[in-house]
């Protein structure tokens, strides 16, 4: 007994240190471990007196994460894909400027600016939106490979598709707001609602939507880029395109105001920016787009390059008017398709059953049935609306906006529920 | 029974620990609950809560899947508890094996190795859509959930209805068969309701686990469901969200209900009497039909149970699993990878959930000792807070912690409490004292009083007794008890993932859960989990072994 | 309901390698109160519970009113059995456990209401119908064990050691009611114990059972008076017991014992041939002054001890090897004949006995 307290001491002993080594740089980041894994590697092989620590969190609960820290006690770097994260947390006064860095990285992909124009976040490696299938899943289901969103919407995909619900996932926020920007807001909900009601499940992360595809479980998903390719690369039987319709936007890095330790911080920024950190992004399991052009020439064949044409970006991600609707578009999202799930799959499911059986006959009630089905419960205009904009993004102890809020969401909700119902009974009715 | 100041003093030192620890966060996440934010009362948080529709969805879903969870498990330990105990037949070590398997895999781990056995393109499901043309939704939403736990949780209601069912005398039974009652009748009448006392206690035990669990929907992708639902909030929205606070008071009273519920069934009932006499019923034999059926039953619960564990395993070991029914190439370099990249997270596992284990039972051999030995007033008050943090969700305890312990910093420059490894050993500690301490309470009640009166009366002091007689006496139950809190808090999950602020801190079971969140993460994620599982069987062995070793020698001739 | 025989046959049993019950033989006539008496282990209670259908034997037949019972289950025999522990369940009332059976038998509810009031009123516990058996002394539980027995009227009653877990007194009390609502039912009962008092003051027949055995079937006075074996004068009451030979010496009988050595035998008496133990109940010995009568076995000793037990003196005599118990009758003022004192004893010829080892 007594030495085995005694040893416990000796262990609490030896371990007090790892709270406070010299330099201790930490990360809080919603990327996988196998990427956040090589980047400490190498970071601390080059310096070795600093020690890299990594908090996995999911972008919003990382914002949260860092929000609630006091200062002087918050991370040092933010590093995400979604650069909407980045605007909420530059917002709120929680990033410190840095200026754009290696003058080597090209000041924009496409139309969209590489770096964030105020200077407070920094592109760190391009990410496209597209489509991810298991090849022996298709096979098995007899499904054709699919190349646009658009694809997604026919009948014959219902069940077999996969999304993340943007609220839980900034990836997803993004591949969600450049189909409403890329498609229009009409058309836009109406294909996103058709391909959710045409998911198997609207999973928690966004990682479930690859994970699910990689081990079988779902058939076709939308995911970010690196998640296709790292798996297609690792050997998983996945094969990933990029729609036409899809944005090159950064996945960006932030240095955090108030942190303990900014120049260690800003080290490991530059670091993931040089050349070297750079290079790292073509691991397999990793796949990434590097934004630095000259890494390309070290890729191997058939990699994608933004620089080089291989994606055609037809969308001009605007970056302002996403991230003034966040919270609008994410709510909406949730209460029309992450909780109403089973409702809407029940009413693409009636509108597919009526259609098979009024085979290619005209219907005033089908037409009416989809209309119900997947136009979304509030107009652009209305979403767009001020007042609407400020209450959902008003702080969460204000009683009254929050009241307010919930009840703006229970009347969506309600709504989008009834809608479902009554498309399920049209199409059910439907001669 | 003796007090004195020393003592009382340590009495008063535990009070503290468990008041800072335990009471002051629950209080603090039921307080913020009713509050106002300028130190009112109000329910306006709980109309907001009532106000939301995936709230109540939630809340029904919970309850859904705690309630179907316990039938199902019903159905599984019913059968299997009464055949080891009324029956004469070699299956019984099988039914015990049953009984301890499952517990040795944190639930979340399992959930994952089900998916690739009985998820939509699992094993099971491809084999059926290849055979028959049809898939079974095993694993689909709420399906899944209760589906894992299930499996997960039968050996509570298992266990403690066996040990009910031994204890009942057999004339009960044979009085009932005298005067006509056989069969299901027989068992629906009188066995059952005899062996009520161990299936409540069990039954209850299971609600509290599964309305709880937060690790398992998260696995499995599951939100609508109020452990998820307050874990998001309080990560997204952050911990001024009320509504989390408000999940958090339903969870904590409905724990608290079931187990005092569970409580007052078994005490309002008088069921001193069914030990009278003190014959087991002799074992039946079965016959050859019965008998088929029992071991076909036994086979293929053993078959539903090994799932995860020989899952887990697979997925270790494979390098491409997608769309087959079997991984199709093995590989090592899973372990490999988890021993370059997370032996940090292994020490930190032992390092927490040892000195957390070393914490419970140095306090759970004072309380033991206040309790049985000492006349100090309130102290059984001491148990009963105790008694309390077993029904305490770890979820809640997490946020209680972060909310109160906020802004506190450690002495000499160690930082903020919160971003300290120090958190986990608290957290794990408090919630698994009541384990340590029903394993010593049960030592001290073996070690006559005679034997400290004799060691007193040749001369040693009150900690000098203390030291070299009872302590070395209880040492059976002390290591049993040390083991049971290392292994539980080495497969806790609730506390950890809302406690764990840097990777560097965090422990296997964060680890796992960490892995499991990238696509290319499971292989390594399940490597660290048959790891944690090996760990946690061998515990369990060691702990099982102890305290059938520690019991024998310790009476006196005078005890009866 | 006509009382019916039980009629046990050639009755085998072993659990494993031990042989509980061989070869055991019984009749019980319809009505009668019948003990099965013997020490713990002798089977007593396995023949019980054969009867009532909760052990299988091995060979034998049982008739239960001339019907072979033989492998019908426990809940189809109509047996009424009484545990030693009442096994009253504690989670029903005492109302419902007495209803139990009843409901088992699907009768009407109407009918169940009345046959429970009807039982419970037979034991003097009505008013305490709604009550949880926990909340009941030992007593009533054992009444409310009886009333549950008897309220689906068995062919059969049978009792395991109803009195063993009630104070003194009680027994005593309840016994008596025992003895009372057998007589007034005239139900055929079959009472278990290894309390030889309790059997003689009950029963009208009784089989002393040891070893799996019966050693003998018989009333009340006939096992005491003319005990078959050493087992059953040793179980049945107290005894004088020496072994010896027996020898005739012209017309004079002799018996040489180890113990007590030479004695000669009062006239009259007739031993069979064989083996056999010489014995006497210690009432049966009288102190006499001088010569003992010659109708009587004449003893010489010395008093070793005495216990005052109230009615009488239990006295320890030294004669020769052995030691003699000798039950005299106290008288009130009497002094206890001091140890060492020569005391000579007589023994009348009627109460010597002669039993098989």
């Amino acid at each position: 007994m007594k030495t085995l307290a005694a040893r416990a001491v000796a262990l609490a002993l030896a371990c007090l240190p790892l709270a406070a080594v010299a330099d201790t740089v930490t990360v809080v980041t919603s990327f996988p471990k196998e990427l956040t894994a090589a980047y400490k590697k190498a970071y601390e092989a080059k310096y070795p007196n600093d020690k890299l620590e990594i908090l996995n969190k999911n972008t919003a609960a990382g914002i949260a994460y860092v929000r609630e820290q006091a200062a002087g006690s918050r991370p040092e770097v933010f590093w995400a894909s979604a650069p909407d994260a980045f605007e909420v947390l530059s917002g709120a006064k929680l990033l410190q400027k840095i200026g754009p860095g290696n003058p080597a990285i090209p000041a924009k992909v496409g139309n969209y600016p590489v770096n964030d124009p105020e200077g407070y976040y920094r592109g760190q490696a391009l990410a496209g939106y597209g489509l991810m299938w298991n090849t022996r899943y298709l096979k098995a289901n007899n499904l054709p490979e699919p190349r646009e969103w658009a694809d997604l919407v026919k009948p014959v995909y219902f069940g077999h598709l996969a999304i993340s619900s943007p609220s839980r996932s900034g990836t997803t926020h993004l591949t969600v707001e450049t189909i409403l920007q890329g498609e229009g807001w009409n058309t836009g909900w109406e294909h996103l609602l058709a391909i959710c009601a045409n998911s198997a499940a609207i999973t928690e992360r966004s990682f479930g939507v690859p994970d699910g595809v990689s081990n079988g479980q779902f058939g076709i998903g939308l995911v970010i880029d690196f998640f296709g390719l790292a798996a297609k690369n690792s050997g998983m039987p996945v094969e990933f395109v990029y729609p036409s319709q899809t944005a090159i936007v950064p996945a960006n890095i932030a240095l955090v105001d108030g942190a303990k330790s900014s120049e260690g911080g800003k080290r490991f920024i530059e670091f993931t920016l040089s050349e070297e950190g750079q290079t790292l992004l073509l691991d397999p399991k990793i796949s990434r787009l590097p934004v630095l052009p000259s890494i390309y020439a070290k890729a191997p064949a058939g990699y994608p390059n933004p620089f080089g044409g291989t994606i055609q970006a037809k969308v001009n991600f605007d970056s302002t008017l996403s991230e003034s609707r966040y919270y609008v578009v994410v709510s909406l999202f949730d209460q029309m398709v992450t909780f109403r799930h089973k409702e809407l799959a029940a009413a693409a499911k009636a509108l597919y059953d009526a259609e098979k059986r009024l085979g290619g006959k005209k219907s005033a009630a089908l037409d009416e049935a989809r209309k119900l089905a997947f136009s979304p419960v509030i107009d652009e205009k209305q979403a767009s609306d001020k007042a609407l904009l400020a209450l959902f993004k008003a702080k969460k102890t204000d009683a009254d906006a929050s009241k307010a809020k919930a009840k703006v969401e229970e009347e969506w909700a309600a709504k989008a529920k009834a809608n479902y119902a009554r498309a399920v009974e049209l199409a059910s009715g439907a001669k | 029974m003796r007090t004195s100041p020393s003592l009382a003093a340590v009495a008063l030192a535990i009070a503290a620990f468990l008041v800072a620890f335990l009471v002051i966060p629950v209080a603090t996440v039921v307080y913020t609950a009713f509050s106002d934010g300028q130190g009112g009362f109000t329910l306006a948080h709980f109309a907001a809560f009532s106000g939301i529709s995936l709230m109540r969805e939630s809340f029904a879903n919970s309850l859904y899947v705690a309630g179907v969870t316990v039938g199902l498990a019903t159905v599984i330990a019913v059968p299997l508890a009464y055949l080891t105990v009324r029956f004469q037949f070699r299956g019984a070590v099988l039914i015990q094996t049953l009984g301890v398997l499952p517990l040795v895999m944190p639930a979340f781990v399992g959930a994952a190795a089900m998916q690739m056995l009985f998820g939509r393109s699992g094993s099971v499901n491809l084999v059926l859509r290849d055979a028959f043309g049809f898939t079974l939704p095993l694993m689909e939403g709420l399906n899944g959930v209760i589906f894992v736990e299930t499996l997960h949780y039968f050996p509570f209601i298992l266990l403690n209805l066996s040990a009910s069912l031994a204890n009942i005398d057999s004339s009960m039974e044979e009085a009932a068969q005298n005067l006509g009652a056989s069969g299901w009748r027989l068992f629906r009448k009188v066995v059952f309701p005899l062996a009520m006392p161990g299936y409540v206690a069990g039954a209850s035990l299971v609600f509290i686990k599964v309305f709880d669990d937060l690790g398992t929907p998260l696995v499995l992708n599951v939100t609508n469901m109020l452990a998820p639902q307050a874990y998001l909030r309080v990560t997204s929205i952050g911990l001024e969200d009320p509504i989390g606070y408000v999940i958090c008071v339903i969870l904590v009273a409905f724990s608290v209900g079931a187990m005092g519920g569970s409580w007052w069934f078994v005490k309002r009932r008088d069921y001193a009497l069914v030990s009278r006499g003190g014959v087991q019923a002799p074992r039946r034999t079965l016959t050859p039909w019965q008998s088929l059926l029992a071991y076909g039953w036994i086979a293929a619960m053993l078959l539903l149970v090994l799932s995860p564990h020989l899952g887990i395993l697979l997925m270790s070991l494979s390098k491409v699993w997608s769309f087959t029914v079997l991984p199709e190439q093995l590989t090592f370099a899973h372990y490999a990878t988890v021993f370059t990249d997370a032996k940090q997270m292994i020490w930190n596992t032992f390092l927490y959930c040892g000195l957390a284990a070393l914490l419970d039972v140095a306090i759970g051999t004072a309380i033991a000792y206040i309790v049985l030995r000492t006349a100090i007033p309130g102290r059984q008050l001491l148990d009963h807070l105790v008694t309390v943090a077993l029904a305490m969700p770890g979820l809640v305890l997490g946020i209680g912690y972060l909310r109160t312990f906020k802004g506190i910093d450690l002495p000499f420059g160690g930082g903020a409490l919160t971003a300290s490894w120090l958190i986990f050993v608290l957290a794990y500690s408090v919630r698994r004292l009541p384990y340590a301490l029903r394993s010593c309470m049960a030592a001290l009640t073996q070690v006559h009083p005679a034997l400290e009166e004799a060691a007193e009366n040749v001369g040693a002091g009150r900690w000098s007794t203390i030291r070299r007689v009872v302590v070395p006496l209880m040492m059976g139950g002390i290591l049993a008890g040390f083991v049971t809190s290392f292994i539980t808090a080495a497969a806790e999950i609730s506390e950890t993932i809302l406690l764990t602020s840097r990777e560097s801190l965090a422990p296997m079971s964060y680890g796992i859960y960490l892995y499991f969140q990238s696509v290319l993460g499971r292989g390594p994620g399940a490597a660290l989990g048959v790891i944690a599982v090996s760990l946690v069987a061998v515990g369990t062995y060691l702990s099982h072994r102890l305290v059938a070793a520690g019991s024998p020698h310790q009476s006196p001739g005078g005890r009866a | 309901m006509k009382p019916v025989g039980v009629d046990i046959r050639h009755i085998a049993l072993a659990f494993g390698a031990t042989q509980v019950l061989k070869d055991i033989n019984l009749v019980v006539e319809p009505g009668e109160f019948f003990a099965l008496l013997g020490p713990s282990g002798s089977g007593k209670s396995t023949l019980l519970r054969l009867i009532a259908g909760f052990n299988q034997h091995q060979r034998g037949e049982v008739l239960i009113d001339g019907r072979d019972v033989t492998g019908i289950p426990p809940w189809k025999r109509n047996v009424g059995m009484v545990f030693q522990n009442y096994a009253l369940w504690p989670h029903m009332t005492v109302a419902q456990n007495v209803a139990f059976g009843l409901e088992e038998r699907k009768l009407p509810r109407a009918e169940i209401r009345d046959k429970v009031r009807a039982a419970l009123d037979l034991v003097g516990l009505a008013e305490f119908a709604a009550r949880r058996p926990g909340q009941l002394s030992g007593g009533q539980q054992q009444r409310v064990a009886i009333a549950r027995t008897l309220a689906i009227e068995p062919q059969v009653l049978l009792l395991d050691e109803p009195l063993s877990n009630l104070d003194a007194k009680l027994r005593v009390q309840t016994r008596q009611e025992l003895v009372k609502l057998q007589r007034r039912l005239g139900i055929t009962t079959i009472f278990v114990t290894h309390d030889q008092e309790e059997a003689l003051t009950t029963c009208q027949r009784i089989a002393v059972m040891d070893q799996g055995v019966i050693q003998q079937v018989g009333t009340p006075m006939e096992l005491f008076d003319f005990p078959v074996n050493r087992f059953v004068a040793q179980f049945v009451g107290s005894v004088n017991l020496f072994a010896g030979r027996f020898r005739r010496e012209g017309e004079a009988l002799r018996f040489s014992s180890p113990a007590l050595g030479e004695l000669a035998l009062p006239a009259g008496v007739e031993p069979p041939p064989g083996e056999f133990d010489l014995a006497f109940r210690p009432h049966a010995v009288h102190f006499v002054q001088g010569a003992a009568p010659a109708s009587c076995l004449a003893l010489d000793g010395a008093v070793e001890g005495a216990e005052f037990l109230g009615e009488f003196l239990r006295y320890e005599i030294r004669v020769a090897g052995a030691i003699v118990t000798a039950d005299i009758p106290h008288a009130r003022g009497r002094a206890p004949v001091a140890p060492g004192t020569p005391v000579a004893l007589a023994v009348p010829a009627s109460e010597l006995r002669f039993v098989s080892a």
